[in-house]
């Protein structure tokens, strides 16, 4: 397993946005996360990378427990996401953008930056290259040097995923990547889900609403519902769950 | 004893100095509640409308020195003088059209910027105030005298010497400051809380797009809360005016509203009151107990440092909404 | 025309990513940097060495660090007069302390002692945001200034409270005192300004630089793909104010030679500076250099025309310029927030397609 969650509760104030969930995450799947809006998908994305500490239960990475919960250690440690309202730093290009997602993985101290000439240069065009990679694999060559916030929706969307990726991630969280797409743009973010699972073996969590990419993409999902694990499999088994026909798809037929 | 009795004393003319300290932060939270603008230049308009009241009142030519500089005219009065109660409304005419101004000219097109952006354009907006103000009125330090009490009040001296068998001295002025305050807060917090006015402010506050869905006009409230932080600011300007000269210090003193705020939170009235009575009382009692230890003065920078302290621990302030992160 | 990228085919990274993209902005640059070392020290005299050019110099590496701070990190701050008196103080203890210390070493330490006390006034930012901060950068303007008044160590028990830099020499030429030539002062602060404009080039290019950029455009997200907050932020206070504390020891020791921290270096310095790199242009060296430029000749300039021109009273002139500069700064952040720079920029993409825009 690389991720185990366990017994996790978070609090805001007297809500209760997660109440005593556990599941784990293989490595190498993709894990899909359903529910109903303010079900607690996101929080429960949000307790992952630490940005949220849960009041109780346990974050175990790589048979490890999460001791400190700093979400910028947690990000060094290769855990990347992206997020449903997309949170790209709009002053800066793509490509910079992209570039930010390797900072993890710069090793150039601060007096190689200032002299620039020699290691910090060549380090830099080194992520310069793995980044020129992922702007092939996602397709965005054109728009390398446009400022993220000229960019439509799904394009900054793919921003976002490749910013992701430049960290070269273990564990990659999408939040809603296919959110407010249509389906042309829906089918190419799933190829680069797929591509990247495949390829890279990148384990992937992702929260989505369309039930077709789901039952279609994820290996096995887990289904929440005001705050709490209400299902847990593969798809097939999920589908016919009653207690998840019940909660989120509405009236059985 | 008779050290507490100096401290109570010092103590008692930090509070009248904190209720000066209170109105000019009045006037940064009621276009911060209200805009979500930072009006740095708050400072200066309350300069801007003492120097006006003066230069109306005592029937000064407008660009004297200027029209001086061009023609030779060396005409700098008109030659009457003006009652004060027409030159203050006068000066409230001429505080609601700067306030229009600033909105046709400035706000309009600052809509949605980044706070940061906002708060630099009101800089730039208290620069050419400042500058505006001068070439108007002329920079040389003014008396103001509207006819307000003055002196030292000889009622709290008799009384406190007859109770501790020590006079304060308590400045007239203070007391009557204090009053005008008061009313003032109590008359604007009725407003906030139980007019049809009050919930549209507290509506565009909360969220300018949904504000402007529900149909409330949002140049309108703009205009309407600037010309309202005119009119505190002629009140201060008035106040302190009166207290020590109209002068260009009076805006630097006004920045002290800054820290005020910070200790009390930007969105709260409550909040600009109270920290404006700690600084004041703060900031003259750690005169009066450090300063001869470290050299006195002090009153520059213990609002800032003060208000920086208590930030680390409550970075929204005392009365300030707490802010929730989220992604 | 030959003003193209045309024909200029970049094969590698470092092609695509250098500083000047387009030939005859290399060649440009190469000219201006030949006429800045080897030509204007030939014909410097005082005016333009202390109206013009070293004023500017010093205030670019003020804007420098400035900007690195609020254009690159985000962080505002009304401190900077402060801080510049830290590096003059320092350098004068320094300076007296240490006799027989070059004065470049003791204005790089000056550099490192503000950048020390940059490192606390910045602890602050961790907790407070925007404007909050500025505010509390106020502390740090007034409590330094009255610092340096009120210890008479600072200034070595002087009777006037000022500080004078004594006599110090670069291969054996003075550069402070009261015998420096016009072109000696000017070259020490030229190199200065090379040398660091270069440095924050480096480093604002780098990951260091993306890091401040990716906290000040959105400080969550950037925490979340792994920047560490604290030191990004302490990063450019420090680096900053090791900037704006050089600018500090050159403006006391190199350019006026004499100073008294309350004149020197008021809350209108810190203004000065800040309105420097909105009109120049945020987060952009050259943008800093620029707007130097800019608000260091606009009162020359305005003072010529108005109390030289037409004979009016200086006062005057100073309140035209009060004016002046606060329109610039809100046409600026309403019209064009990136400043000068920015319309330089604009301009030279005409250029490119020039005379053929379409």
């Amino acid at each position: 397993m690389l991720m185990e969650v366990r017994g996790v509760s978070l609090r805001f104030g007297g809500v209760v946005a997660l109440d005593d969930v556990s599941f784990d995450i293989a490595k190498g799947e993709i894990r899909a996360i359903i529910g109903p809006n303010g079900a607690g998908k996101s929080s429960m994305l949000n307790v992952i990378n630490g940005f949220y500490r849960p009041q109780q239960g346990d974050i175990w990475y790589r048979g490890q427990k999460r001791e400190s919960g700093k979400p910028h250690k947690i990000a060094g440690e290769g855990i990347a996401r992206t997020f449903q309202n997309i949170a790209l730093f709009e002053g800066m290009s793509a490509l910079d953008n992209i570039m930010c997602g390797r900072l993890t993985l710069v090793r150039s101290g601060f007096w190689k930056q200032l002299l620039w000439w020699g290691p910090a240069e060549r380090e830099e065009f080194e992520h310069r290259e793995r980044v020129e990679h992922i702007i092939d694999f996602l397709e965005i060559q054109a728009i390398r040097k446009t400022p993220v916030g000229q960019l439509p929706y799904g394009l900054q969307k793919r921003v976002e995923l490749g910013r992701a990726l430049a960290s070269e991630p273990t564990l990659l969280l999408l939040d809603e990547p296919m959110a407010g797409m249509n389906n042309e743009e829906k089918e190419d973010m799933c190829r680069f889900v797929l591509d990247v699972n495949e390829e890279l073996g990148t384990t992937i969590v992702l929260i989505e609403h369309d039930m077709g990419v789901v039952m279609d993409i994820a290996d096995r999902v887990v289904v929440m519902d005001h705050g709490q694990l209400i299902a847990d499999g593969i798809p097939a088994e999920i589908m016919h769950n009653q207690d998840v026909i019940d909660a989120y798809l509405g009236v059985a037929h | 004893m008779q050290q507490l009795l100096y401290a109570a004393e010092v103590s008692l003319n930090g509070l009248t100095t904190g209720v000066l300290y209170s109105l000019v932060a009045l006037g940064y939270v009621l276009i911060f509640k209200s805009s979500g603008v930072f009006n740095y230049s708050q400072g200066v308009m309350v300069l801007f409308a003492a120097l006006t009241l003066v230069g109306l009142q005592r029937g000064q030519v407008p660009f004297a020195h200027l029209w001086t500089a061009m023609f030779g005219t060396h005409t700098y009065f008109f030659g009457w003088t003006l009652a004060p109660a027409i030159a203050v409304i006068l000066t409230l005419g001429i505080m609601v059209l700067l306030a229009i101004l600033v909105e046709r000219l400035i706000l309009k097109h600052l809509v949605n910027q980044h706070p940061i952006i906002l708060f630099m354009a009101t800089i730039g907006l208290a620069y050419f105030i400042e500058g505006f103000g001068d070439l108007l009125w002329g920079s040389e330090v003014k008396k103001l005298d509207i006819g307000l009490p003055v002196g030292i009040s000889e009622t709290v001296e008799a009384w406190t010497a007859e109770w501790f068998g020590y006079g304060f001295f308590i400045d007239r002025l203070d007391l009557f400051a204090g009053l005008v305050a008061a009313v003032l807060v109590g008359l604007l917090t009725l407003l906030l809380r139980y007019s049809q006015l009050g919930r549209t402010l507290r509506a565009v506050a909360d969220d300018h797009q949904a504000a402007l869905s529900v149909g409330i006009s949002l140049r309108l409230v703009w205009v309407f809360v600037w010309s309202a932080a005119g009119f505190v600011a002629l009140v201060a300007g008035i106040m302190w005016g009166a207290k020590s000269g109209v002068q260009f210090s009076l805006s630097l003193i006004a920045l002290k509203a800054l820290p005020v705020l910070m200790l009390g939170g930007f969105t709260s009235i409550r909040g600009a009151i109270v920290g404006g009575l700690i600084i004041g009382v703060g900031e003259k009692l750690f005169d009066f107990l450090a300063g001869p230890i470290i050299g006195g003065a002090t009153e520059n920078w213990f609002a800032y440092v003060l208000a920086l302290a208590f930030l680390m621990f409550r970075p929204q302030g005392l009365f300030g909404e707490k802010i929730i992160e989220r992604v | 025309m030959f003003y193209r990228e045309v024909g200029d085919y970049k094969t590698t990274y470092a092609d695509d990513s250098q500083t000047f993209p387009i030939r005859f902005d290399r060649l440009r640059y190469f000219f201006v940097l030949f006429v800045a070392i080897a030509i204007v020290p030939l014909w410097i005299d005082d005016y333009w060495s202390n109206a013009v050019l070293v004023p500017f110099l010093v205030w670019s590496v003020a804007a420098i660090g400035l900007n690195i701070l609020t254009g690159y990190c985000g962080q505002i701050s009304l401190g900077t007069g402060g801080f510049m008196a830290v590096g003059a103080f320092a350098c004068y203890k320094l300076m007296t302390q240490f006799p027989e210390l070059n004065i470049v070493f003791c204005i790089l330490a000056s550099g490192i002692v503000t950048s020390a006390v940059g490192i606390v006034f910045g602890l602050p930012s961790l907790r407070i945001k925007g404007f909050y901060l500025a505010v509390a950068t106020l502390a740090a303007q007034f409590f330094l200034v009255w610092l340096f008044n009120k210890v008479p160590w600072f200034y070595n028990y002087s009777f006037s409270g000022q500080i004078t830099a004594p006599e110090r020499t670069v291969f054996g030429l003075p550069v402070t005192g009261p015998n420096v030539e016009p072109w000696a002062q000017y070259l020490i602060c030229l190199a200065f300004v090379f040398v660091l404009a270069w440095g924050a080039r480096n480093l604002t290019r780098g990951a260091l630089g993306r890091k401040w950029m990716a906290i000040r455009d959105m400080d969550i997200a950037a925490e979340i793909i792994g920047v560490d907050p604290l030191r990004a932020k302490l990063s450019a206070f420090a680096i900053s104010s090791f900037y704006v504390g050089v600018a500090g020891a050159l403006y006391f020791a190199v350019y006026l030679g004499a100073v008294e921290a309350t004149e020197a270096f008021g809350i209108n310095q810190s203004f000065l500076v800040l309105f420097m790199i909105i009109i120049g242009g945020l987060g952009s060296i050259f943008g800093a250099l620029i707007g130097a430029a800019f608000m260091v000749l606009m009162p020359i300039v305005l003072k010529n025309i108005l109390t030289g021109g037409l004979n009016w009273e200086p006062s005057l002139a100073t309140h035209v310029e009060f004016m002046l500069v606060g329109c610039l700064i809100m046409v600026f952040l309403i019209a064009e927030p990136h400043g000068i720079s920015q319309l330089w920029n604009i301009a030279k993409q005409k250029l490119r397609l020039w005379p053929f825009p379409h």
